[in-house]
């Protein structure tokens, strides 16, 4: 095949491999793990939480000066805390990649925008499709005459 | 791929040229608008239980900038509701030519027929960015303060000159324009050189000289036309095609290019960058920063903006158009190429808006249905969707999607750098002159993954 | 579509828009039957209750209509049963009080909503007949002249929590003194130590072990739907600034005490840490009630005497002690 047709093969390649089940590393051991998470108007602390794939997690949600929510994309579940009384989210991370943690309730003017993320394994494929993507980007599109 | 001209189908020529369906849409569009901007002065301060906030900055630019500007380029300035009462007023009818107007007619300044002040605009909405899509007030005076200027300038200015010169949102419609599908152009350059009258540009007792200030035969990028229509209905000679055509067709274009343009791709870029950090990243600091207007974090905020957008950007690609001309031994001056290559990155600047909108459309559309029946979030329920609970749609597709626009820029802008570089210089190598220029498209298409993405 | 018609919708759209928000609004405002109020809730730093305060007749339904203009809120009238709704951002709840007696009432805000959250209070003043009822006596802490504000330190303490169920296993009955409520009320742990230390019944156990009569007999003045409802209260009202585990480490606690930095109260630093032996066993429950109902005179403690019942304070004095003592059931 041409150079034009592998890079776009390559291109194809790279948006599906973010769908596909991490490619080697090492594999970690899943444990319990709790993490408490504070809520505060408008983000969270610590705003980025990095569990292991398989992992049985318990988010701890303390909402510092409002009543907070917590949703977790891709796993659907989601609490409330108001201060003083911390509320707790249960789930196995079974599912890799990167996921939004979001405010479930109305806390202010930014609330859609208190954001944090949840890192479930390493982001490894994300990476490899951007190195197989971009080349291909790049080189992909040489034959092509606007 | 071959231009096909729907006008060629003689229903849709007749829909486009009457002028009774035109004026039914921009009036639904009007109606929003108004109950935007009294649902933004007048509801709940709540952003999220507001038709202002909601159906502005989730419904409408969702539609935007992930359908009528990708697919049909000014499609939207064609049913904008701002201009349209300045210029019944203007013009004294709401249709066809009927009398006289209010109008003065004054001509915009030459030293402003540019868009520059578009971009001013711009960025001055954008340092208030983060109020402004959240505080329905804040909404609501900024909708009213357009509505306002746009009736004032078309009372003063002839014809669309707010469209043209002033809207902010004009500013990046128009240069996203490039990439759509269609395009109205004439079909036979002849017939146009032999027509004296030139009733396009003059206008007719059948309709108005362009509003939008363009000559339609010398049409040859989408940038400055409004897609209002006026010209299918002066054209004695029916010379006025609307092209399907290979999408972005305009980045072939190599004149009627300026600096101003150049800037507005950095400053798209670079707004595209601060929102996706400030608004869907993780730092509270920043969001506190950004929201916090006069303060001194605020003022940092700011002034890193502004050093993003005007400074650091347009600073890199001069760097690498410069290095790449160096590279390759080219003999074009730096400004020149400067300016091509920034309308090589137009691709990458609309995929990074479409990501960055799919972001936060997905995860809050489910706002529009309560404010379908309580758009003032006074307790109504009009439609009975007023219960419905907050839900992020499909968490699980978004990044497959944005990974996908944002490649898909990038290799769009790949190809357009590529053809860009053997335009300016084909007896030098194109490799060389576009690595450069290349590499910083790829170091923001993933830092864009990075904010957005991972 | 002559320029005619075209005018006619222009003018029926742009005039007509404006006008159908608020004729809808008229309109559904008239639906309403009788008295109704709407409120607007927001932090105690932006203005808390707008109105804040308002007037009913015994008898007559009174309609509230809430809504919250910034977070979540809630609403409840102190001293009552009446209903307790949330009061949801850009939402609106309704709820109808209707009173069967006069006086002034206190309505609150029931959803942590700030540092200032408790100053989020406003008052209904509700007409009609004085209903004939007993006097209602004094508080404890009034009756006993106790003052509030001296420091109460316990001495000795006790080396480890002192435990109902084992000072239960201790075969010892509580003598009969001690079975009155008033007294046991009256004085705190640490005399009650001293009383039952010197009490001859006890001269066969140590320190330690008339420190598990002392829960044994602060566990025979309460009941388990008392702690339970005390815990219920703590967790609503307490642990956002005393702490969860009353260690005087909750979420609000920081502000509290930044705040007596900059203006001094009365010695006071912080939210009170339940879980110093040495404080807590010198005060008595009617000390504890002192400090409930009135208040902390601006320290940030608030005066909860127009929200809770009496009932109410004493579930809430009674769970505050497990965080010296356990007070578990003996029988279970």
């Amino acid at each position: 095949m041409s150079l034009h047709r592998w890079s776009l093969f390559a291109l194809g390649m790279a948006v599906p491999l973010i769908a596909l089940t991490p490619l080697g590393g090492p594999t970690t051991e899943a444990t319990d793990r709790t993490v408490r998470i504070e809520a505060s108007r408008f983000a969270y602390s610590p705003a980025v939480v990095h569990v292991n794939r398989g992992d049985r997690v318990t988010l701890e949600l303390v909402s510092t000066d409002v009543v907070h929510g917590l949703y977790v994309d891709g796993y659907g579940v989601a609490a409330e805390a108001d201060p003083g009384r911390p509320a707790r989210i249960s789930f196995v991370a079974d599912r890799p990649g990167t996921f939004r943690l979001r405010c479930s309730v109305p806390c202010g003017g930014l609330h859609p925008f208190m954001i944090g993320k949840l890192r479930v394994g390493s982001d490894a494929r994300l990476w490899l499709a951007l190195a197989l993507g971009i080349p291909a980007a790049l080189v992909g599109l040489l034959g092509w005459r606007p | 791929m071959r231009r096909r001209d729907l006008l060629r189908n003689r229903l849709v020529a007749a829909a486009l040229r009457s002028r009774g369906p035109q004026l039914v849409i921009t009036l639904a569009a009007l109606a929003g608008l108004l109950v935007a901007i009294v649902a933004g002065l007048t509801g709940t301060p709540v952003g999220a239980r507001n038709a202002g906030i909601v159906l502005v900055w989730i419904a409408w630019w969702a539609l935007l900038m992930l359908v009528a500007v990708p697919f049909a380029g000014r499609g939207w300035c064609s049913v904008c509701p701002v201009p349209v009462v300045g210029e019944w007023l203007q013009r004294g009818a709401v249709l066809a030519p009927h009398g006289a107007g209010l109008g003065a007619g004054r001509r915009w300044p030459r030293a402003l027929r540019n868009i520059w002040l578009q971009n001013a605009g711009f960025v001055l909405v954008s340092l208030f960015g983060i109020i402004v899509l959240t505080q329905p007030r804040v909404t609501g005076l900024v909708l009213l303060v357009f509505l306002a200027a746009a009736v004032a300038t078309s009372l003063v200015f002839e014809r669309r000159t707010f469209c043209r010169y002033l809207c902010p949102v004009g500013g990046f419609i128009g240069l996203y324009s490039q990439l759509a599908p269609v395009e109205l152009r004439v079909r036979d350059a002849a017939v146009c050189a032999a027509h004296t009258d030139k009733t396009c540009y003059t206008g007719s007792a059948s309709g108005y000289g362009c509003p939008w200030l363009v000559y339609p035969p010398g049409l040859t990028r989408n940038v400055d036309c409004g897609l209002c229509f006026e010209c299918l209905r002066t054209c004695p000679y029916d010379n006025l095609a609307l092209n399907v055509r290979p999408a972005g067709a305009d980045l072939a274009v190599a004149r009627g290019r300026g600096l101003d343009e150049a800037f507005k791709t950095c400053i798209m870029l670079g707004s595209a960058l601060a929102y996706a950090a400030v608004m869907l990243g993780p730092w509270g600091g920043l969001k506190s920063a950004a929201s916090a207007v006069g303060t001194t974090p605020w003022w940092g905020y700011a002034a890193a903006f502004l050093l993003l957008v005007f400074g650091l950007l347009p600073g890199a690609l001069w760097l690498a158009t410069a290095s790449g001309g160096r590279l390759a031994g080219s003999t074009t001056t730096t400004v020149r190429s400067f300016t091509r290559f920034a309308s090589a990155l137009t691709p990458l600047g609309l995929a990074a808006w479409m990501a960055f909108t799919l972001s936060f459309v997905f995860a809050n559309l489910s706002y529009v249905w309560p404010v379908l029946s309580d758009p003032l979030g006074w307790g109504w329920n009009l439609v009975g969707t007023a219960d419905l609970a907050w839900t992020p749609y499909g968490a699980a597709i978004l990044p497959f999607l944005q990974a996908g626009v944002l490649l898909g820029g990038l290799a769009w802008t790949g190809a357009a750098v590529r053809h860009v570089a053997a335009d300016l210089e084909p007896q030098r190598s194109v490799v060389l002159q576009a690595a450069p220029v290349l590499s910083l498209a790829a170091l923001l298409t993933v830092v864009f993954m990075e904010l957005l993405v991972a | 579509m002559t320029e005619r018609a075209g005018r006619l919708l222009v003018i029926v759209v742009v005039v007509g828009t404006p006008l159908a928000v608020y004729g809808v609004r008229w309109a559904l405002a008239r639906s309403e039957p009788g008295a109704t109020v709407t409120l607007h809730a927001r932090m105690a730093e932006d203005g808390g209750w707008t109105p804040d305060h308002l007037a009913a007749t015994v008898g007559q339904p009174l309609r509230l209509r809430l809504t919250s203009d910034d977070v979540m809120h809630g609403f409840a009238v102190g001293r009552t049963d009446l209903p307790v709704v949330n009061v949801k951002p850009g939402q609106v709840s309704e709820v109808t009080l209707t009173f069967t007696r006069p006086g002034r009432y206190v309505f609150y805000c029931t959803r942590w909503c700030g540092v200032d959250h408790w100053r989020m209070r406003g008052t209904i003043d509700v007409a009609g007949d004085p209903v004939e009822a007993a006097a209602e006596m004094p508080p404890l802490y009034v009756r006993l002249g106790l003052d509030l504000d001296a420091p109460h330190p316990a001495s000795p303490v006790p080396a480890h929590r002192p435990s109902a169920a084992r000072g239960a296993r201790l075969g010892v009955a509580i003598p009969a003194a001690y079975q009155s409520l008033d007294r046991y009320r009256s004085q705190s742990p640490a005399q009650l130590w001293s009383s039952l230390r010197t009490d001859t019944r006890t001269r066969q156990l140590s320190n330690a072990d008339v420190w598990d009569l002392v829960a044994l007999v602060a566990r025979s003045h309460t009941t388990p739907a008392a702690l339970e409802e005390g815990r219920r209260l703590y967790a609503a009202n307490c642990a956002a600034c005393h702490g969860e585990r009353g260690a005087g480490d909750g979420v609000m606690a920081a502000a509290i005490a930044s705040r007596l930095r900059s203006f001094p109260r009365h010695g006071v630093t912080g939210p009170v840490d339940f879980t110093e032996p040495a404080r807590l066993l010198g005060a008595g429950p009617a000390l504890l009630q002192g400090k409930i109902v009135r208040g902390g005179m601006g320290t940030g403690m608030p005066y909860w005497g127009p929200i809770f019942t009496a009932a109410q304070t004493w579930a809430l004095v009674d769970y505050v002690r497990t965080f010296q003592m356990d007070l578990e059931d003996p029988n279970e």
